[in-house]
């Protein structure tokens, strides 16, 4: 009846999971126990859950990754506290949790977190950028993220029932397999990871479909502003390297459930294909991360150095350059499986070739500071540090591109050092960058400069309390991963990468306290402008936040910089002008199909991986039907009546009007 | 990647949209799609049997024909032209097949050279 799950897979003798699920599942029902006595059920339900306007998925998405990132930081502290007890002693997390441990944190971090924080600020801001009124698909774009919900459901699920997986965030075979990993762990982490893969997808398809089909009149590409480039070249690599990722898992599933051997050590399996299948994706992925940081950069270095992005057609060359080459340098994460010195240095120099666009990327944005009017507000600074750190994390990268070089660090903590130090300084930092830029045009007010400056000077300073001790164990020859060690020349350098944790920790506590103290004087802090920043591109052209519509009039887009160039001429005509005649506008209907879907989607993860086969039957055939329901639908859209647009538009041209004699001076 | 935004919105199709034909035309084109892939298929199965060619050649040719089915594929049931509506479409391809390459080509390549840095079998052999 339900097949492999029975009360041995709750942990009842491991404290730490038990109590640490305990206390979310008491935070959620008394949220939930919260919204329901207040009353907000219905609003929650019409308004966020069933939504499907860009600008709440977007904000869902990225609410999604701030709560992961939490308890993916949790892990990350628990294993430095390990690894800083652990000398030759066990330390206090038995190694079968600290293995489970160590995988859960890199899966959440990449899957759950830098994931969704970045499609979260795509959605949110690329159509406004376009100057467009939703995504091509904004069904499909609710079912995505709720999918990618239901994935980040069942890993944490996997906390009380049953285990994850101990095999590392990849869950390379031998170790994966049936014989190695009895448990369902791996199978919770191949199961959810399919499920949120299909939800990735899913928004590729979507954004890259948005950037290339609905553009304003006027914005042609050499337009768009960079995040919308890197939006697309980011979207382009999801399209064509997560089928891989489905595909490499799905082989992977199939030994494991129906007895294949894909790569199996024994009937002709091959280990050494998954790593090379994995790595064809993961390559990619890394840009696809990283690729919409770069455009965040962009946007904040420009806007706040008051100038047009330098060598805006270097940039886009080099987007798309990094989007080609990315799919030709994956081996570099195995040189050491032994494809011999000719396969090495072909991909070992191509790794070195993708430093050269990037390089380009720093360089532009350097002279675009240079000469500028620099305001050294929290985005910029998350940019500034994002420069000096992503140098250092980029060349111990082109260092490990060397394949001898690599051979001695393969699997060290330098190399842990190095992607923490791209990731966290490169992706995590422009996603922190792109919160500050973009909050005030999501909810209307801004977030408190102090405390989010504070949240950025300790994280700076606590990333490299972290990890330049780390770099430092990996030269002596500390290896990844390690539950308990004996060499007594790690020890300092453990102790002072806790230490540094507990930096980033305070920074972590920054933030929230800024979320909370910002929420509190919303009104002292409110943005009725719509143009907080003094900014250059359209999603400053409409109010804070922005109206469901986004804009009452389809912008004309004449130049670059199109917002820039608006206020630029209306200061000089002295007008905003005869807006023309308002219009009936007509949006879609919000629908529970994602919601739905998901749910079913959850069920049948769930009973997968726990053998429970009419419940998977259940859960398909739900999920089938939810999709027949909504293909069945009659009304899919309605009408916003042009006296209503008028009357929310009026409101925002009136607080406009002073803010164009204000325009290019501040 | 010229400027399209200039066009009548709508102009650019996607795989799969049918540009303003009459039924008639339309079922030609399906018809002689349908017989270029029967024949097709029909030919590998026969090479593949055949004595009557060079037998090395075998592989080689059933390569073509399963790559002229794709051709055929495209053309008449995906409706991919070189036409300017079609400039979207013929990246996204181009795009696709680059990757394909890429990744296809470099697992054989490397998956070809896996024993590189393993001493020979029969050294290992006399070893023992």
């Amino acid at each position: 009846m339900l097949g492999k799950l029975d009360w041995s897979a709750i942990p009842f003798d491991q404290p730490i999971p038990l109590i640490a699920g305990a206390v979310v599942l008491i935070a959620i029902l008394a949220v939930l126990i919260w919204v329901v006595a207040k009353g907000h059920l219905p609003y929650l339900w019409h308004e966020w859950i069933t939504s499907v306007d860009h600008k709440r998925i977007g904000v869902m998405y990225i609410l999604l990754a701030s709560v992961m990132l939490l308890r993916g930081g949790s892990d990350a502290i628990m294993m430095r506290i390990q690894q800083a007890v652990a000398y030759q002693s066990q330390g206090y997390l038995p190694p079968e949790h600290y293995n489970q441990i160590f995988s859960a944190h890199g899966t959440i971090m990449i899957f759950f977190v830098a994931m969704p924080f970045v499609i979260g600020l795509m959605n949110l801001v690329v159509p406004l950028q376009l100057g467009v009124r939703d995504v091509a698909f904004p069904t499909l774009n609710s079912v995505g993220f709720w999918l990618t919900a239901t994935g980040a459901l069942l890993v944490n699920l996997s906390l009380v029932i049953g285990e994850f997986a101990r095999t590392g965030w990849l869950a390379f075979p031998p170790l994966s397999e049936l014989s190695y990993s009895p448990g369902v762990g791996v199978d919770y982490y191949a199961w959810s990871l399919q499920i949120s893969g299909v939800g990735t997808l899913v928004a590729g398809i979507n954004l890259v479909t948005t950037v290339l089909k609905l553009r304003t009149k006027g914005m042609n590409y050499l337009r768009m502003p960079m995040f919308c480039w890197t939006t697309l070249a980011s979207n382009l690599l999801i399209v064509a390297a997560f089928p891989i990722l489905t595909a490499t898992l799905a082989m992977l599933l199939l030994d494991r459930y129906l007895g294949f051997h894909f790569f199996t050590n024994e009937a002709g399996g091959n280990v050494m294909m998954f790593m090379n299948l994995i790595w064809a994706w993961g390559h990619p992925e890394v840009y696809i991360l990283v690729l919409p940081a770069f455009g965040i950069f962009s946007e904040v270095v420009s806007t706040f150095s008051g100038k047009a992005l330098f060598g805006y057609r270097s940039m886009v060359l080099a987007t798309m350059a990094i989007c080609v080459v990315s799919f030709m340098v994956w081996l570099h994460h195995f040189f050491t499986m032994g494809a011999g010195p000719d396969v090495n240095a072909i991909f070992g120099i191509a790794s070195m070739i993708i430093a050269i666009p990037t390089g380009v990327k720093i360089y532009n944005w350097l002279f675009t500071m240079y000469g500028g009017r620099i305001r050294f507000e929290t985005p910029m600074l998350w940019s500034v540090g994002f420069m000096v750190t992503f140098i250092v994390g980029g060349l111990t990268g082109v260092l490990l591109a060397v394949p001898p070089a690599d051979f001695m660090l393969h699997n060290s903590m330098f190399l842990v050092a190095h992607f923490h130090n791209v990731i966290i300084g490169g992706v995590l930092f422009g996603a922190f960058a792109g919160f500050e830029y973009w909050f005030p045009k999501a909810f209307g007010f801004r977030l408190d400069e102090r405390w989010g400056k504070a949240g950025f000077w300790f994280t700076f300073f606590g990333f490299f309390i972290t990890f330049v001790p780390l770099y430092i164990a990996g030269m002596l020859g500390m290896t990844r991963r390690m539950q308990h060690y004996d060499v007594a020349a790690w020890r300092p350098w453990m102790i002072v990468a806790a230490v540094g944790m507990a930096v980033l920790t305070i920074g972590v506590i920054c933030q929230i306290v800024q979320l909370v103290v910002s929420i509190r004087n919303r009104e002292a802090l409110r943005d009725r402008t719509g143009d907080p920043w003094d900014g250059r591109s359209l999603e400053w052209a409409t109010s804070s936040p922005p109206p469901v519509f986004n804009f009452a009039f389809n912008p004309d887009v004449r130049g670059e910089d199109a917002y820039w160039d608006i206020k630029a001429s209306a200061k000089q005509q002295s007008v905003d002008a005869d807006r023309p005649e308002y219009q009936d506008i007509e949006m879609p209907r919000n629908s529970p199909t994602g919601f739905v879907c998901a749910f079913f989607a959850t069920l049948m993860g769930f009973a997968l991986i726990w053998h429970i086969w009419w419940m998977v039957i259940l859960g398909g055939l739900g999920a089938w039907a939810t999709f027949v329901v909504f293909a069945w639908r009659d009304h899919d859209e309605y009408v916003i009546p042009a006296e209503e647009v008028a009357a929310i538009d009026r409101v925002n041209v009136e607080e406009r009007r002073g803010l164009v004699s204000m325009a290019g001076t501040v | 990647m010229s400027d399209q935004t200039h066009m009548p919105a709508g102009h650019d199709l996607a795989p799969g949209d049918e540009e303003q034909h009459s039924v008639g035309a339309r079922i030609l084109g399906y018809v002689v799609g349908l017989v270029l892939a029967l024949l097709l298929t029909a030919t590998s199965f026969f090479i593949a049997g055949t004595d009557l060619v060079w037998q090395p050649s075998i592989p080689v040719a059933l390569i073509v024909l399963a790559i002229a089915q794709m051709g055929v594929h495209l053309v008449f049931f995906l409706h991919i032209t070189t036409g300017p509506d079609n400039t979207n479409n013929v990246l996204a391809l181009a795009f696709g097949l680059l990757v394909v390459f890429l990744v296809v080509g470099g697992s054989v390549w490397i998956m070809a050279h896996l024993n590189a840095n393993m001493p020979p079998m029969d050294q290992i052999m006399m070893r023992q």
